[in-house]
């Protein structure tokens, strides 16, 4: 089984097949969009792409045949009570395995769907759309954007998302409700109040696929890991990480321990610490990091839907500078270079 | 009768179709009765701020705005983005 990354950029998306020990760059699909993110579906093969136009807005396309032809979301949007309109689709989640028709889809501004029709027609959230909290949230610097969508292979009830900068939410009872999930994790940005209930800037964030009750995040103010399902959080970037800021997480199926970042300088000088683009792993649950540097001399960015995993432990980053690594036994290759600014990277098994 | 020209991004989105000739009253219906009708409005009915509908050759922002027969509409996508 070789691995194909489906990686989305500012102008296309490309797909890089693995064959043999050669990655093979396709032409690109879906010209003239930027793609946020996109997935291939492992439950059916189908490759769904968060579209989005500075003149068209934000959209849905979805391919049955590896992007050869691409079908269109029908209905998209925002209800006219919310006062809200759809600014951008950002990232896509495909549903639980017992509901194979089933995605999830998150936006701007700070706004989730469900699609039950494999992505024809998308249903806002409700409980999301008028929560408590929503007068709280302030966007971050790419907008107030609901970019992390986690679920619980075991319970198809249970959803964590992530919103920048609102935090994290956690439903269990499959998005008729959210609650926040945040105590624990810093909103260093707000130094009068720096633990509030909401306001957090999640940069990503990731259930285990094995034990789901373990959460990692990147955050804007460090890194962090929950054992509780994110009822509390305990902060791991003072181990090793050179730096708390970053956006990449990636972890390794079989191993609850391993987790990986991409720290940066910080907010104000947002590209790869010390110079180099060092992919940084923990195999101790986050007691300790140590890196891979894949690039050096580098002042490179990863954006926080630019790193993925396979299922054997490989890892793959895409830059905003265009360039595609891949990490496996501690040794990196480059996948593609000179591509548009990369926005996401996503792995998937292909026979 | 009118006829619709798309931009090329916008006819790929129609299935490679740039050129429609509609039974239509208004510029309002002729964009709802596009295959691409819900990238051009949104979700309230608006037109997007960026794009732009030319009525014989002059800009036209009510949708209300009747078409006269041999109306030639152009779909054209605002100077933005890098």
């Amino acid at each position: 089984m070789d691995v194909l990354l489906v990686v989305g950029t500012r102008k296309g998306l490309f797909l890089i097949r693995e064959s043999g020990n050669e990655w093979q760059l396709e032409e690109p699909l879906l010209p003239g969009w930027q793609i946020n993110h996109a997935v291939l579906d492992p439950r059916d093969g189908s490759l769904y792409a968060c579209t989005n136009s500075w003149v068209y807005g934000g959209t849905v396309h979805r391919s049955t045949d590896l992007g050869k032809t691409w079908e269109r979301s029908e209905e998209l949007g925002l209800p006219e009570e919310s006062g809200l309109k759809l600014a951008s689709t950002w990232h896509l989640e495909p549903g639980h395995p017992s509901q194979p028709d089933t995605l999830w889809l998150g936006g701007e501004p700070g706004v989730l769907f469900r699609s039950d029709d494999s992505g024809a027609t998308w249903a806002a959230n409700e409980a999301l759309l008028g929560h408590e909290t929503r007068e709280r949230w302030a966007p971050g610097a790419g907008g107030l954007v609901c970019h992390s969508i986690a679920l619980d292979p075991g319970n198809a009830g249970r959803l964590w998302i992530g919103i920048s900068a609102a935090g994290v939410f956690r439903s269990e009872d499959g998005g008729e409700s959210f609650e926040p999930a945040n105590a624990g994790t810093e909103a260093c940005f707000l130094p009068d109040d720096p633990f509030p209930e909401v306001g957090q800037c999640v940069h990503k964030v990731l259930a285990h696929p094995a034990r789901p009750e373990r959460l990692w995040q990147q955050n804007h103010c460090g890194v962090y890991r929950s054992d509780d399902a994110g009822a509390s959080w305990e902060r791991l970037d003072e181990n090793g990480l050179p730096s708390p800021f970053g956006f990449a997480l990636a972890l390794d199926p079989a191993d609850p321990d391993v987790a990986y970042v991409i720290p940066e300088e910080g907010a104000e000088n947002r590209v790869t610490s010390d110079g180099r683009l060092g992919i940084y792993r923990t195999g101790d649950a986050g007691a300790s990091w140590t890196p891979t540097v894949a690039v050096d001399p580098a002042w490179a960015a990863v954006l926080r839907e630019g790193m993925s995993f396979d299922a054997d432990g490989g890892v793959y980053a895409g830059t905003q500078s265009g360039f595609v690594y891949a990490l496996r036994d501690g040794q990196v290759t480059e996948a593609a270079r000179h591509l548009p600014p990369i926005l996401s990277v996503e792995a998937s098994t292909w026979q | 009768m009118a006829v619709v020209l798309l931009p090329g991004l916008l006819a790929t989105e129609a299935g490679g179709q740039k050129r429609f000739e509609l039974e239509v009253e208004t510029v309002g219906a002729a964009l709802h009765a596009l295959p691409v009708a819900n990238l051009l409005l949104d979700e309230a009915g608006a037109v997007r701020p960026l794009v732009h509908v030319y009525v014989n050759g002059e800009r036209e922002r009510d949708l209300a705005a009747p078409l006269p027969p041999g109306a030639c509409v152009r779909i054209v996508a605002a100077i933005a983005g890098g």
